[in-house]
């Protein structure tokens, strides 16, 4: 029913209403008293009065009007003979009014409960389906059927990208036409947009656990076959290597194919674990940083490295306490197959420099050779997977790739440039990522054992 | 040091045989294991001074093996391991191991572990004397005095303290863990960024040229070691 015809049909019942209180009060005019006749009036108000206020207020003037009319003397004149009619006419009207008032406040509170059941029922109704929903689409499916429902209108939603993985924020809901909304309407569309952005919350959670999941069972079979991998051909190398060095210390001498099986065999060790590091780094394994001296890595690499670098001159140039934000092992990695690179591609007796320096958020490092310099063509190739150089030294060149995968997941660079004067130059960057931790030293120190300074003997 | 029995606990049998044909040409006694089952037996009757284990056997973890060895015997246990199984011999040296090897090595680097392991298990490593001398350094634990080839050096109060514990674990490696805890107490076995400045600090007072050490070697995620000889 239409607001209007609703509203026509209350003012009918009260016209009708006070025509009935009317009539009652002439047919019983012979029996009753004129107050008993102004009694009747009130049933008809009262019954206008489920019409609302106007149809209220409308039953009371008119009974006034019918009551003054048909029933005070003199009769049929709007005009008054007694003043006590007119008390009546006001206690008519004010009871008239108040009834109406208490009745439409009713009428009011009882719709507006029943509007708000509804709206509960249909955010229920809506909250249910979607947490049933099993994906995005399926939340928007809901808020699209069920805003529908409530408001009458085509709903279109727009799911705010959120990026990672947070509690999420409300979905904004647009409708089409923008029809203008109640303060209920809207609360529930609002209500909607919350519940909704909270079910795509829960479904992101879902997915990115389930992502997580799926990703430490990668991990972890990755890591069982790189074990398994790395177990079975270190085995047979760590046999050969051992009974090389048994043979080469019984022999006296010079013994040369015993040494090539020792360096060879070393060798292969050295890129077995180049194999295993570039699988590593490339699954995506998070490097272990730690705040490190470059001194120590560059020393360590220097040590193991002694013999590879015998017919070199290498010049360390390093700032005292320079530290990285880096894997160690990774690094010292990186460091060796570059170092091993420049030695295997150089003439003897020509130099090899290393240089680290700082910047403020940043450790570098170059190593700068002598040699050939880069082949020709884009410089970056050289760290492709098994490029190779023109020179026809030894290596699967799988080193260089190495390199530059351990740069990568450090978030840096490692790049080759020519030399001025002839050469190659490798320059890695390790970005920080992080600042500095700040330790206490008086804290971390031992509280317990009181030390005098070491001092150098008095002397 | 002849006649002593070294057990090895090995699952490669080529592995085994050079680790057995090295040790007794250098007049070890040897018994050798490939399994754990046999390994627990052979522990406790051939009462060994030495411990060459594997990690990777085929019927279980060394580690447990190690636990089960620690809670009787103080027998050194030197750790057979690959390159990038650093946390693994973290894992063991921090459950009691003495040492280990990274595979490949040599006979040269196995029987100088050996002997390492042996003095220090011998308690000679460890003499009454104050003054521990390794190559050019003299270290004078009473005076907290040390010098290096003569020329008296200058150490913060740290840096001696970890200088004479590396030193009196000569040849031994130590764990950043171990070091941590026994310098800087143990509550503080976290900070192994703190440990490695001083060490670089160390170095530059001790090493004639730090960026080859000589001494006061890096063992790469893993800890440090002083070399005695």
């Amino acid at each position: 029913m239409t607001r209007t015809s609703r509203f026509a049909r209350s003012y009918a019942i009260a016209v009708v209403g006070v025509a009935f209180a009317t009539i009652g009060g002439l047919l019983a005019r012979d029996h009753v008293t004129i107050a008993d006749q102004a009694m009747l009036f009130l049933p008809a108000i009262l019954v206008a009065a489920l019409g609302g206020r106007g149809p209220s207020l409308a039953a009371a003037a008119l009974s006034v009007g019918a009551f003054d009319f048909f029933f005070v003397p003199p009769r049929f004149t709007f005009a008054v003979s007694d003043m006590r009619s007119l008390i009546t006419f006001v206690v008519m009207f004010v009871v008239g009014t108040a009834i109406g008032t208490l009745v439409a406040r009713l009428r009011a509170a009882e719709e507006a409960s029943r509007e708000r059941e509804h709206r509960t029922a249909a955010l229920l109704a809506f909250t249910r389906d979607a947490a049933a929903a099993t994906d995005v689409a399926g939340v928007e499916a809901a808020i699209v059927s069920h805003v529908r429902g409530v408001v009458d209108a085509v709903a279109r939603v727009e799911v705010p990208d959120h990026g990672a993985v947070t509690l999420h924020g409300p979905v904004a809901i647009r409708l089409e036409g923008e029809p203008a909304l109640s303060p209920d309407q809207h609360a529930f569309l609002e209500a909607v947009a919350h519940q909704g952005g909270v079910a795509i919350g829960r479904l992101q959670l879902a997915t990115a656990a389930r992502d997580a999941a799926l990703r430490a069972k990668a991990e972890e079979l990755r890591s069982a076959l790189l074990s398994s991998v790395s177990h079975d051909l270190r085995t047979p190398l760590a046999a050969i290597t051992g009974m090389a060095t048994s043979l080469r210390e019984r022999t006296a001498g010079d013994n040369e194919e015993l040494d090539t099986i020792i360096a060879e065999a070393q060798r292969l060790s050295r890129l077995l674990t180049n194999l295993l590091s570039i699988t590593k780094v490339e699954s995506g394994a998070e490097p272990r940083r730690e705040w490190v001296p470059l001194e120590e890595i560059v020393g360590s690499v220097l040590v193991r490295l002694e013999d590879e670098l015998a017919d070199h001159p290498v010049e360390v140039g390093l700032p005292a306490g320079a530290l990285a934000r880096i894997d160690p092992i990774l690094v010292e990695q990186l460091l060796l197959n570059v170092l091993d690179n420049a030695a295997k591609h150089t003439a003897a007796g020509t130099p090899i420099d290393i240089r680290v320096s700082r910047e403020p958020d940043a450790a570098v490092i170059e190593i700068a050779d002598r040699g050939p310099g880069l082949p020709p063509g884009p410089r970056a190739q050289v760290f492709d997977k098994f490029f190779r150089g023109k020179t026809s030294a030894a290596g699967a060149g799988l080193g260089l790739a190495v390199c530059r995968g351990i740069a990568a997941a450090h978030g840096g660079t490692i790049e080759a440039w020519p030399r001025d004067g002839g050469g190659a130059r490798f320059v890695a960057r390790f970005p920080d990522g992080a600042p500095l931790p700040e330790v206490n030293e008086a804290e971390s120190a031992e509280p317990d054992q009181p030390e005098q300074p070491a001092l150098a003997s008095a002397s | 040091m002849i006649g002593e029995t070294i057990l090895v606990v090995e699952d490669e049998a080529p592995m085994r045989r050079f680790l057995c044909s090295a040790l007794t040409s250098h007049g070890f006694r040897v018994a050798e294991a490939g399994t754990l089952a046999l390994a627990e037996r052979l522990a406790t009757e051939s009462r060994p001074a030495a411990v060459l284990l594997d990690l990777g056997m085929p019927d279980g973890d060394g580690l447990v093996l190690l636990r089960q060895l620690r809670e009787w015997s103080s027998a050194p246990v030197i750790v057979l391991s690959a390159r990038d199984r650093e946390d693994d011999k973290v894992l063991a040296l921090d459950a009691g191991a003495d040492d280990y090897l990274t595979k490949p090595f040599g006979t040269a680097e196995l029987l100088a572990r050996i002997r390492v392991a042996l003095r220090h298990a011998r308690g000679q490593a460890v003499p009454d004397d104050p003054v521990i001398t390794i190559g050019p350094m003299r270290i004078d634990q009473a005076r907290h005095e040390v010098a290096v080839d003569g020329e008296p050096v200058h150490l913060t109060p740290i840096e001696f303290r970890l200088l004479a514990l590396l030193a009196r674990h000569g040849g031994k490696v130590l764990t950043h863990r171990q070091l941590l805890h026994d310098v800087w107490g143990p509550r503080n076995t976290h900070q192994t960024h703190y440990l490695r400045v001083h060490m670089a600090a160390l170095r530059r007072k001790i090493e004639a040229d730090p960026a080859r050490p000589r001494w006061l070697i890096t063992e790469a995620g893993v800890g440090y070691r002083l070399r005695d000889e």
